[in-house]
């Protein structure tokens, strides 16, 4: 029977469900948020735990729901008494009195309410706060393979939209849980206590309602499911047709989509009304049968009042805790809901809680003072441990001295990302040796050795914020003068001097307002204030136009000059100059030598070359 | 919120009905109470059954009746409120496709998306709510309010002055929390935001070794998120306390006015407690209402999103707007048809005479399927797709304006999707900026592209090549100088002629979701298998189509296989082939394919008869082209073939040599 009042509410409560969808459209994951936790204990004990840091206010408000629930009943019971004994008769001072203690009573009832709700908002922001913490600190602990695998949209919602859901219900359903619960037991006391038979009749209701709620839901579950489905759909093909208006437009394709959104739109209209209209009968059926009761215990009521077995006060006070019976249950099935799927975006969130860190730095690992940036592999082999089997390094070798420029190709699962992920020590060799200026890299403390390290990536990251933040954020105590000055020989100054705000110019982080180029230009202009000893670019420029390309070209010059560098490349032009060029096939080494060398060798390298030569001739 | 009024007129009938009957249950509920204080003093206070059985049994059958009105409340307002749905919708996603592509730029297509999936869905609810639960709130309050002052004037006095207050009062709370409620938001906004920034940009932090600064950063935005939270939700919390002390404060009143009234007889016990009875119940509808309030304001601000959409207008340029200017196309083709029925004789003789000397004739019409059978019999006349005025171009043939072809001009008209056509493109000083823009895109372009051959356009990213496709398919329009085809100003086309004869490739690959062959089909639906495949294979697809285990029933997106960036970039190509357009737009279409099949596709593309205009960074693909157009920052900088620039262009000789390196390019220059 219980179970039966909970469930109406699952599919009956719009909202939650429409939330979902709100959120799913915006990660763009289908994720069901609603999907209950899979361990109820573990979960609520880490709640616990961080409840527990403020484990004297908790007290303080179970105490005030506490006494809160008790006013509530002894509200209506006092004015059932002031109808019975007070109101029809003179009793002077006495009268008095009573309604000081009973405004003392509303009075209390009020403080303590307030208490309770403001106390419990704290505990639950404060709680949240230390999770977002904990939450944002050991995400920066996590190696950097676990955001590779892991859809980001998903990953997204599980700290944003999960944590909201966690704060809300900390917020308001926790406590109207207890409340409720609380209420629940003390009315059904008072209730049995003042008149058994009339507690009967309220509950004469209570088996209709789980009858009524029954009936309803085997008709809204699966009304409600394809209404959700229909809304999916007609969400996807809103989200795909205007993402893709251009080609609409270009096509002159205009009718036929509006022809098929009317499709699916009516099919939404189909569903969504009975849907809607049965759940709409929820909350009436909820109204009707408390007014039935309300009606019951007024018609009995009146009956044995005149037979004189119970008193008129008794009647008001027993109408009012009928209402009161039911707001409460009310409470519970709404409430119920959240709380589940609050519990569940908790787990969620503690899942990745539990992620593994990446390993800690090695006892006694030391600092990096001075790098010349002299990198050296002995022997390395590596594979990741998970199903991409494809991506493995097996004995790899080979030494650039300080200041050289180490070009890496080959096709795509060659190796070399894996392998300049080894050099910034994302991931560990099994096997062999890496050693920069002759020291093995895992004596050295990793963020030192990152330090000393600067990338440019394919994908020319910024934040949002402006230029001047996005250079310095390659060193952040560097000055104005100096942000400049690294503009300047990336290329960079031109342009950023043509923006309206110029250096103060506000970038999104989408790029809105610079080209591509120009983002990598800027992410150059960071690497080059960081100043490091070793330089990784990782296909820094493959996404650029090669007109654009020429003029970042000259900034990479400039940047690699003096560093120890490992370039990524797929257009060789790119590479030429480079002092080795390691070819890279299936996780070895195939073919070593510069440009030159390798040309007469004859082998993937030339073939490459030439194939990119044959077009033009 | 005057639109959802208007969209609400169809329905007016079940919204009436569903007020109603939301009316009768809200009556019959009103006037318990006040049966309750009969049962007291007709029946208890007097001993007297049948009384309190008669209140009785009228409060249980009203009780009834109000369940039943109830339901049938709920039916009407959902009748109404998905009725609202569906029409907002549907207006909504049609005023949308009607946009220009400019206006519809004017949005941000997550931010359209968002007004037609929950802004719609929040607006009917509220109006679902609304019908049934929200104005029930302050009907019963005023309901209450009456009642009690029928039950007993002075008493019901009591109450009734504590309503304002409370009324005022939560106004003024909700008015203070909206605010606090945005700042939450913006707050809110922000944590996320940084979350967001630190995941993707994870790689870079660790590099950079910035997770101290990172933390920092967050901790302080989200500090003040939970401080703004917590006084925010302080100040809300206070609503509920004050109307509970209000309210019992009146109940005191009463009870206190209500024994003095009884000791002198001017009041009964039951009235006293129906009118506390209605003092309750509207503490109780109070309590509902912030939250009322919240989600109507909630609704407003859906409504007027929506009312942005649906109001917009298309800027006033100095252009036509699309429909004046497709209807002045249609009065230009009405006027020419009436011309070429008058002169069909004529142009028939003229055909003839055109044949024997060798001269491409001029005969326009597109009614006239027995002379488009004699454009494809005869192989010496090449069709194009044209409209406008036959005698015009007569004349302007005659003037020599378009003598500039090797192709002589042609003013045919062929049928939509007739295969085997090429169209000229001709741009005479063209300039363009984005609308509410300052920066110029492009600045006085003119150029050829000749028909049936390939005119490659390369340039830095950012130097208007899109843009001047855009031009083309008329999803913009030049703020000066014209855009011909076929000699005819495309501003006289309809767009939905216009675009019917190109096959446009867009940079950014764009398929939806269902099946490869309905991917292709989608640029020709009446396209038969064959020529589907024919498309696919032209558009070096085919092959890995069929490799694929279903083959081309094969299901792409969401629940189907993902195909790579490459495979995507030829499928979007073999969509717009399928069209046998006359004039094929490809946008850096072959970014994402290897050197080889980069190599056949152009090959096959080349035999083509359409017109292609190719937007490349390849070398590779300009070596084929008939003319390349060199641009930078939105200029015209060198015009030519691959030879002719090698040898004009310092900046094309430098992307030569980023592609193949000096020592080829002083080849090169060494061969001429």
């Amino acid at each position: 029977m219980w179970k039966a009042f909970i469930d109406p509410f699952r599919v009956a409560r719009p909202s939650a469900p429409r939330a979902n969808e709100a959120q799913s459209a915006k990660t763009g994951t289908q994720q069901d948020n609603r999907k209950r936790a899979k361990n109820w204990r573990g979960t609520l004990a880490r709640i616990w735990i961080y409840l527990a840091e403020r484990r004297l206010k908790l007290f303080l408000v179970l105490f005030m729901v506490l006494l809160t629930s008790g006013l509530t009943l002894l509200g209506p019971y006092l004015i059932g008494i002031a109808i019975d004994d007070f109101l029809a008769r003179d009793s002077g001072m006495l009268w008095i009195w009573f309604l000081v203690a009973l405004g003392a009573v509303y009075i209390l009832n009020s403080i303590t309410s307030w208490l309770q709700n403001v106390w419990m908002i704290e505990i639950a922001q404060e709680t949240v706060y230390r999770m977002r913490s904990d939450l944002f600190a050991h995400l920066h602990r996590l190696p950097i393979p676990f955001f590779g695998k892991r859809q980001q949209g998903e990953l997204m919602s599980r700290v944003t939209n999960d944590i909201e859901n966690v704060s809300s219900t900390l917020n308001s359903s926790a406590i109207q849980i207890f409340s409720s619960v609380l209420t629940l037991i003390g009315t059904l006391v008072v209730m049995l206590w003042l008149s058994p038979l009339l507690t009967l009749l309220t509950f004469i209701v209570v088996p209709l309602m789980a009858l009524g709620m029954r009936w309803i839901t085997k008709r809204t579950g699966p009304l409600f499911r394809e209404r959700q489905r229909n809304l999916g759909e007609l969400n996807g093909y809103i989200e795909e047709t205007l993402s893709g208006e251009k080609i609409i437009k270009a096509f002159g394709r205009e009718q036929q989509v509006i022809d098929d959104f009317a499709q699916r739109n009516d099919r939404i209209r189909f569903s969504g009304f009975w849907a809607q209209t049965i759940s709409g009968f929820i909350p009436k059926l909820m109204n009707g049968l408390n007014n039935l009761s309300f009606a019951l215990i007024a018609l009995v009521g009146g009956m044995l009042a005149i037979r004189g077995a119970i008193t008129v006060g008794v009647i008001v006070i027993f109408v009012e805790y009928a209402r009161q019976f039911t707001r409460p249950l009310n409470d519970l099935a709404n409430q119920w809901n959240t709380l589940l799927s609050a519990i569940a975006g908790a787990e969620r969130v503690f899942e990745i809680m539990d992620e593994d860190v990446e390993e800690a730095d090695e006892q006694g690992a030391t600092e990096v003072k001075q790098l010349s940036g002299a990198v050296e592999f002995k022997d390395v082999s590596f594979a990741y441990d998970t199903e991409r089997s494809g991506d493995t390094l097996q004995h790899i070798s080979f030494s650039a001295a300080p200041g050289e420029m180490i070009a890496l190709i080959g096709p795509t699962g060659a190796g070399k990302t894996t392998l300049i992920q080894l050099i910034s020590r994302f991931y560990d060799a099994d096997q062999g040796q890496i050693t920069v200026d002759g020291k093995d890299i895992r004596t050295l403390r990793r963020s030192s050795l990152r330090q000393h390290m600067a990338f440019v990536l394919q994908d020319s990251f910024l934040f949002e914020g402006t230029v001047l933040d996005n250079i310095r954020y390659g060193r952040l105590d560097a000055t104005d003068e100096q942000v400049r000055e690294a503009a300047k020989l990336a290329n960079a100054d031109t342009f950023i001097r043509q923006l309206p705000d110029g250096y103060e110019q506000v970038l999104s982080r989408d790029g809105g307002g610079i080209s591509q180029g120009q983002r990598q230009l800027l992410t150059i202009a960071r690497a080059m204030l960081a100043d490091p000893a070793i330089l990784v670019l990782d296909e820094a420029t493959s996404s650029i136009d090669t007109v654009t390309e020429i003029r970042i070209q000259e900034g990479l010059q400039r940047l690699m000059k003096g560093r120890t560098s490992f370039v990524i490349a797929h257009r060789l032009n790119t590479i030429r100059s480079a002092d080795q060029i390691l070819v890279l096939r299936e996780g070895q080494i195939v073919e070593r030598g510069n440009h030159d060398e390798l040309l007469e060798q004859g082998g993937f390298y030339s073939e490459l070359f030439h194939s990119q030569l044959q077009i033009s001739s | 919120m005057s639109l959802m009024f208007s969209f609400l007129k169809k329905y007016r009938v079940a919204a009436i009905l569903a007020l109603l009957m939301m009316l009768i249950e809200l009556t019959l509920e009103l006037i318990q109470p006040y049966l309750i204080s009969k049962i007291i003093d007709d029946g208890i206070s007097k001993q007297y059954m049948p009384s309190v059985l008669l209140w009785g049994g009228i409060l249980t059958a009203g009780t009834v009746i109000a369940f039943i009105a109830g339901i049938f409340s709920s039916f009407y307002a959902s009748y109404a409120s998905q009725g609202l749905g569906y029409d907002l919708r549907d207006a909504l996603y049609r005023k949308v496709q009607s946009f220009s592509y400019s206006l519809f730029g004017q949005f941000a297509t997550s931010s359209l998306i968002t007004r037609l999936t929950n802004d719609v869905t929040i607006l009917q609810d509220m109006l679902f709510m609304g019908l049934r639960f929200m104005l029930r709130m302050p009907l019963l309050v005023i309901g209450s309010s009456v009642m009690a002052l029928i039950v007993n004037v002075k008493l019901g006095l009591l109450l009734v002055v504590g309503v304002p207050i409370l009324l005022l009062f939560v106004m003024a709370i909700m008015k203070r929390a909206a605010r606090l409620f945005e700042r939450v938001q913006r707050r809110l906004d922000t944590v996320n935001n940084v979350m967001q920034e630190n995941l993707t940009g994870m790689r870079l932090i660790r590099v950079f070794v910035r997770k101290q600064h990172e933390r920092k950063r967050f901790e302080q935005h989200s500090s003040e998120l939970m401080n703004d939270t917590v006084s925010a939700l302080r100040l809300t919390e206070t609503t509920m306390p004050f109307i509970l002390f209000i309210m019992n404060a009146s109940i005191i009143a009463v009870l206190w006015f209500g024994h003095r009234d009884i000791l002198t007889g001017s009041a009964s016990v039951g009235e006293v407690v129906a009118i506390i009875n209605y003092s309750m119940r509207t503490m109780g509808a109070l309590s509902a209402f912030s939250m009322i309030v919240a989600s109507f304001s909630r609704a407003r601000a859906s409504a007027g999103r929506m009312d942005e959409v649906l109001t917009a207008e298309e800027a006033a340029t100095h252009v036509m707007s699309p429909q004046d200017r497709s209807e002045q196309a249609h009065e230009v083709m009405a006027q020419a048809d009436d011309k070429v029925t008058a002169q069909l004789n004529g142009v028939n003789a003229r055909f003839d005479q055109a044949a024997a000397s060798d001269v491409e004739t001029a005969f326009k019409t597109s009614e006239q399927p027995a002379i488009a059978k004699m454009q494809g019999a005869s192989a010496t006349i090449q069709t194009s797709a044209i409209y406008g005025d036959t005698i015009k171009q007569d004349h302007m043939m005659a003037d020599g304006t378009y003598g500039r072809s090797q192709h002589k001009k042609r003013d045919l008209v062929v049928l939509p999707g007739q295969a085997g056509y090429a169209a000229e493109v001709e741009l005479e000083g063209v300039h363009f900026r984005y609308p509410d823009t300052e920066r110029p895109i492009l600045t006085d372009i003119s150029f050829v592209a000749r028909a049936g051959r390939m005119t490659a356009v390369m340039g830095a990213t950012g130097s208007g090549k899109s843009s001047l496709m855009q031009l083309m398919l008329r999803l913009y329009n030049p703020n000066a100088g014209t855009l011909r085809i076929d000699g005819q100003d495309i501003a006289s086309i309809p767009e939905h002629e216009l675009r019917s004869h190109i096959g446009y490739v867009p940079q950014e690959i764009v398929l939806f979701t269902g099946t490869i062959r309905e991917n292709i089909a989608w640029g020709n639906e009446h396209a038969t298998l064959e020529e589907i495949q024919e498309a696919a294979r032209i558009a070096q697809i085919h092959d890995t189509i069929v490799s694929l285990p279903a083959g081309y029933e094969t299901r792409l997106g969401q629940r189907g296989v993902n195909l790579s960036g490459g495979q995507k970039q030829r499928l979007s190509i073999a969509r717009a082939l399928v069209r046998k357009p006359s004039l094929l737009l490809l946008d850096d279409s072959t970014s994402a394919l290897d050197v080889r099949t980069e190599a056949k596709l152009l090959e096959e593309l080349g035999q083509l008869s359409c017109t292609t205009v190719l937007i490349t960074q390849k070398i590779s693909s300009t070596i084929r082209a008939d003319k390349v157009l060199l641009l930078q920052d939105g200029r015209l900088i060198a015009e030519g073939g691959h030879e002719q620039l090698l040898q004009a262009s310092e900046l094309y000789r430098r992307i030569y040599a980023s592609q193949f390196g000096e020592e080829e390019l002083q080849h090169v220059e060494g061969i001429h």
